[in-house]
């Protein structure tokens, strides 16, 4: 059966977010995911509230990076919080995002092999090892917990058809940023091929498509509210991507431009109904309900509803428990 | 303020509505820094035990509206028919 993954961005009061949280667990949610931006509130610390207001939900970061975070670090972050939440706890990893990691002056070097030195890494040290590791990004020598830990699986966030397959290589699952059937087709077909280039089985994957959502009973609402992200993801999509989807690579650049001189107005302006169509999940229930059922098609394992969720995320969240997840869980 | 006393002017059939429209006002708030922490922690608690549309939950709900948004608190309570209480709140605010 599909599993539900819900994801918030501490950007607001921790207060609020927990409130959020109790009521995902609650509304039939099976995953939490919080994102990891340093400008943010600190992923760790939310999640070690969420795990004390929950009981059942698995939760991590989705995602973090071993750029910002040293894979050392990320570890003992995960154990500390599988300490607190026992068999609860995941963790999410990607490259991160090139425009975020220049802000604070890290370069963003060979994201494939640092995402693979920094899993190998951090499974070494919750296996107990002493690991001593020399790699092209990444240098242990013996690094060891003084405390015990165990394996967590790992969720590695791709986009790109090099990051998907190593995330069939070598992941516990893998979270595709992306919201159109199309792209997510695409995308399990690059995860394919590493989980059959390892020999791996396609059942010891957690395959989740982590969207942009927003629901909302009327549909100008749910769309105002998806505005922002998709204007985001415009920005920061590849032509190639962009032309997939017949959307006009110059306006792209306009939404680009426009972001980074904190013109919102321009940039979201410039959003279309396609753009919206092809980054996001949105409308009213029986429309998501009808998308993401067509994204089941691809094969895919875990559905996460990512920011904005909606104009009212507590409404939102109503609106998946009662309207949304039950027709999948029937 | 006495806050369980003021929920007692507050017929049990607005409860949820109350509660609803309450929490609608502190999740959408700017003026995150004036909720104490204690006061949170309360909320939070009480939302695990899903005892916010209750006495207690109202009590604690109705606090930290007028604590973070005490104009909005009052405009709620005055949608709401909720006039008497309305009063008693803005008899008791500051100046």
């Amino acid at each position: 059966m599909i599993k539900f993954g819900i994801e918030f961005v501490p950007r607001e009061a921790y207060w609020k977010i927990m409130y959020y949280v109790i009521q995902a667990e609650r509304g039939g949610f099976s995953n939490l995911w919080i994102t990891d931006h340093f400008n943010n509130r600190n992923v760790y610390a939310t999640l070690a509230a969420a795990s004390i207001y929950t009981d059942q939900i698995t939760l991590g970061p989705g995602v973090t990076n071993p750029f910002m975070v040293n894979p050392v670090f990320t570890a003992q972050a995960a154990a500390t919080l599988d300490e607190m939440a026992p068999g609860r706890v995941v963790l999410g990893i990607g490259a991160g995002d090139k425009t975020t990691l220049e802000t604070v002056g890290v370069e963003m070097q060979k994201p494939l092999t640092a995402v693979q030195e920094s899993i190998a890494i951090i499974r070494g040290m919750l296996d107990g090892e002493s690991v001593s590791f020399s790699g092209d990004v990444f240098r242990t020598a013996g690094a060891k917990f003084l405390f015990k830990t165990r394996r967590i699986p790992v969720y590695v966030g791709a986009q790109g058809p090099k990051m998907l397959a190593l995330a069939g290589k070598i992941g516990d699952g893998v979270l595709i940023n992306a919201c159109n059937p199309q792209d997510v087709e695409f995308a399990v077909k690059s995860v394919k091929e590493g989980i059959n280039e390892a020999g791996r089985k396609l059942e010891e994957v957690d395959v989740a498509v982590y969207t942009a959502f927003s629901v909302n009973q009327d549909i100008k609402k749910a769309t105002k509210a998806a505005v922002p992200p998709v204007s985001f993801i415009v920005a920061g999509c590849p032509p190639q991507l962009l032309e997939r989807h017949g959307i006009n690579v110059g306006t792209a650049g306009e939404i680009r431009e426009a972001l980074k001189a904190n013109d919102w107005g321009r940039a979201f302006g410039e959003v279309t109904p396609e753009m919206i169509s092809a980054f996001s999940v949105c409308g009213t229930p029986a429309m998501c309900t009808e998308r993401i059922a067509e994204l089941l098609k691809s094969g895919i394992t875990q559905f996460v509803a990512g920011s904005p969720i909606g104009a009212n995320v507590r409404e939102a969240i109503q609106l998946l428990s009662r309207e949304i997840l039950p027709f999948f869980k029937k | 303020m006495d806050y369980n006393g003021l929920v007692d002017l507050v017929d049990e059939s607005r409860w949820q509505s109350l509660s609803d429209k309450l929490v609608d006002l502190l999740l959408t708030t700017k003026n995150d820094e004036k909720m104490p922490n204690t006061l949170a922690r309360s909320i939070l608690h009480l939302w695990q035990q899903d005892r916010l549309v209750s006495k207690l939950g109202l009590a604690v709900l109705l606090e930290a509206g007028v604590r973070l948004e005490p104009e909005r608190t009052l405009s709620t309570l005055s949608e709401l028919n909720l006039g008497i209480l309305e009063s008693k709140i803005r008899e008791d605010l500051p100046q």
